[in-house]
């Protein structure tokens, strides 16, 4: 039975991928952080599983990852751990480094150390941010990186010791440049979930407004569970190489708010430009599961406006992907299209925001706004 | 008068800046880890005691801010890193926490203590790696070979996001190989110039190197400081590559060197078992080992500095052959000296 080390199970894709490799009958050990607070609602469902085992671990402790991989020698190992989001590397830089850089060399040193060179193939997830302020568009596998936040500059180091250590030692290790990947399990402090989130609840009238950022940011956007896929082939491929995935279409984040506030029955009119724009609702019809009562909202009301603190001090217009060498070598493409991800999302969130509204209707608690 | 401070100042680049800026009248702050080692080089230049010494250590921000706080400098040149290519392979974590994460921590600090300082961060012509195009220019990607070069990439581009983000004056020197009397003896030049020199004296029989096909950018570390200060003087940041345009193979500076010492060299034999003797005598000078060769090569590197001509007027006079005989002289100079 082949073993699999996942960091970062906790996460979106750690999620995801898990469910990936159990379905294909590996032994999955995922990597989770000590937290006061419970870490692991994204695998609840996976908790029980037989083949599923967790350790606490941290990419931060060299010790604890050498004594895991000689423990465990997997077979693959997914380097899904970071300090994730973008603006917080602003405030935690160096913890950023620490995590997303050093402790993806911590990792690719065990393996050299321990003498699993030959057996074990890492998995380093890359990220478009590594192409920022972009060079040329489409972005692919030779586009050079200008990356453009502490997160960026970390991943960047992560990167380039993956390349190395597969150059030097002739590791089986591989870096993923992924592009923007969402899903009902994203977190919530990144913007679609925040998006989506907001939707539901302004909906029913539990939150009043959503503060944005930049919307004119453009991303490629495509659906976690199609990505995992990808990280799985990129193991299985041949030779260890580096691959751009990504759908290869872009939409701005106005536009997924838009998709978004349609899903739950909500027509956005813009108006106003800059730190004056705001979103207005230019009509509400109840969708499936929505009582006419349970709306909150009327035409005129402002639901979407913009908060200069979500900008971010370097910005990142726009970000799109060619996926032609991980579709030519891995045979890999997107099966969830960008409106189909938007409208999931949209309908799981509008399904928690009923259930918040039914807890605080019948006097449990209020539910929190972001 | 103008404060500057300097990471990593009894390191040769800092040796010969501090040397520079106390001659246009900076007050000029050394920083380093505690202990004497390198204050050998500020005593050859003259200036021992001149430069006021702080303590710091680049893994450590409390002890940065701390330093900024109290120096509050107009200038600050980060020339401190784990600047030895191979030992990087052995020691990679301190590589980064050294020559990555230590820039992003003096960034910090003077965001916060002095944001109106103006910054040099030391990158390295060791970032192109297999760049393969020739020569480079600062618009070129980078492909970095070593995780020395990793972790410099990392300090190069978090030098470059705080310009972007926070407004700060920083700038980076992509630096080709500069080398001088003062280099390291670790380094290959000042290896092959001090075995020239010793084997001269009767001090040594041969000297043992890797690679010999690698060819490199060199210049005079002397030239390049200038370069360096000019960077800041300037009213925009930016980034720069320092370089002299000349290649030259390991091969034609050990043929260099030994000629500055008296010696014709003749080749003989291939790879590893390539030797360089004495045509005079027939003794053998030069053996290659294979100790010396890097995990992952950096084959060939040249810079063109046509933006820093342009933008501040700078330009190497010391080409190849002058550099040489600069450092065999100095190394045949201190044999004397000591005797």
């Amino acid at each position: 039975m082949k073993k699999a080390l996942i960091t970062g199970i906790t996460g979106q894709d750690g999620a995801y991928l898990s469910e990936l490799l159990l379905k294909k009958g590996y032994e999955v050990h995922g990597v989770r952080r000590r937290a006061a607070s419970v870490n692991t609602e994204r695998i609840g469902h996976l908790l029980r599983h037989p083949r599923l085992k967790l350790h606490y671990g941290d990419l931060t402790d060299s010790t604890n990852l050498t004594r895991l991989i000689a423990e465990i020698k997997p077979a693959e190992i997914y380097n899904l751990g970071a300090q994730s989001h973008v603006a917080v590397s602003f405030e935690e830089p160096e913890y950023t480094a620490d995590c997303d850089g050093l402790g993806t060399m911590r990792l690719l040193e065990a393996v050299r150390l321990l003498g699993l060179a030959k057996k074990t193939r890492i998995y380093q997830a890359s990220t478009s941010e590594l192409f920022g302020k972009v060079q040329e568009i489409p972005q692919s596998e030779k586009t050079p990186f200008y990356p453009r936040s502490p997160y960026g500059v970390a991943k960047m180091y992560a990167f380039w010791i993956t390349v190395n250590y597969r150059e030097s030692y002739d590791i089986f290790a591989s870096n993923g440049i992924l592009f923007n990947h969402e899903s009902p399990l994203r977190g919530e402090e990144f913007v679609t979930r925040k998006i989506t989130r907001a939707m539901g609840r302004i909906l029913l009238g539990t939150q009043d407004c959503l503060y944005m950022g930049n919307m004119n940011s453009l991303r490629d956007w495509g659906h976690a569970k199609d990505y995992v896929r990808a990280m799985w082939l990129i193991l299985q491929a041949k030779k260890a190489e580096d691959f751009v995935i990504a759908t290869g279409k872009q939409y701005s984040v106005r536009k997924f708010i838009e998709l978004a506030a349609k899903e739950v029955g909500i027509t956005i009119a813009w108006k106003g430009k800059g730190l004056k724009e705001t979103g207005i609702v230019k009509s509400v019809k109840p969708v499936a599961g929505v009582t006419a009562a349970a709306v909150k909202l009327k035409k005129g009301d402002v639901i979407v406006r913009v908060d200069p603190k979500f900008y971010r001090p370097a910005e990142v217009e726009t970000l799109l992907g060619n996926p032609a060498k991980s579709r030519r070598v891995l045979g890999w493409k997107p099966e969830i299209s960008f409106e189909q991800l938007v409208s999931g999302m949209a309908a799981s969130d509008l399904k928690l925001a009923l259930a918040e509204r039914y807890m605080s209707d019948g006097g449990y608690g209020a539910p929190k706004a972001l | 008068m103008k404060k500057a401070l300097i990471t990593g100042n009894r390191g040769q680049d800092g040796a010969y800046l501090s040397r520079f800026l106390l001659s246009k009248g900076y007050e000029v702050y050394g920083a380093d880890r505690a202990g004497d080692s390198g204050l050998w080089r500020l005593r050859e230049l003259g200036i021992e005691g001149r430069v006021k010494d702080v303590c710091l250590d680049l893994l450590e921000l409390s002890n940065i801010m701390d330093v900024m706080d109290r120096v509050r400098p107009d200038e600050v040149y980060n020339f401190a890193a784990q600047s030895f290519v191979q030992t990087s392979f052995e020691q990679p974590i301190l590589a980064a926490e050294t020559n990555g994460v230590g820039v992003a921590r003096l960034l910090e600090a003077i965001r916060k203590a002095c944001p109106a300082a103006r910054f040099f961060q030391a990158s390295t012509a060791e970032l192109f790696g297999k760049a393969g195009e020739k020569p480079l220019t600062e618009g070129i990607a980078f492909y970095p070979k070593s995780p020395y070069s990793v972790a410099k990439l990392y300090g190069h581009w978090i030098t470059v996001n705080y310009r972007e983000a926070y407004g700060l004056h920083a700038s980076c020197g992509i630096l080709f190989n500069h080398e001088s009397p003062l280099r390291g003896e670790e380094f290959v030049t000042r290896k092959i110039t001090t075995a020239a020199a010793r084997i001269k004296k009767g001090l040594q029989e041969k000297v043992q190197v890797g690679n010999m096909d690698a060819r490199r950018d060199w210049g005079f570390a002397e030239e390049y400081v200038e370069g360096i200060w000019l960077m800041l003087q300037q009213p925009a940041a930016g980034d720069y590559i320092l370089a002299t345009g000349e290649t030259h193979s390991v091969r034609e500076f050990i043929e260099a060197a030994f000629l500055a010492a008296g010696f014709k060299l003749r080749w003989t034999g291939t790879g590893e078992g390539e030797k360089g003797l004495d045509a005079a005598t027939g003794k053998v000078l030069v053996e290659v080992s294979k100790e010396f060769y890097r995990k992952s090569e950096v084959d060939f590197l040249s810079g063109d500095a046509a933006k820093a001509k342009a933008a501040l007027g700078w330009a190497p006079k010391v080409k190849f052959q002058e550099l040489v005989s600069i450092m065999v002289d100095a190394d045949i100079k201190r044999l004397e000296v000591k005797r």
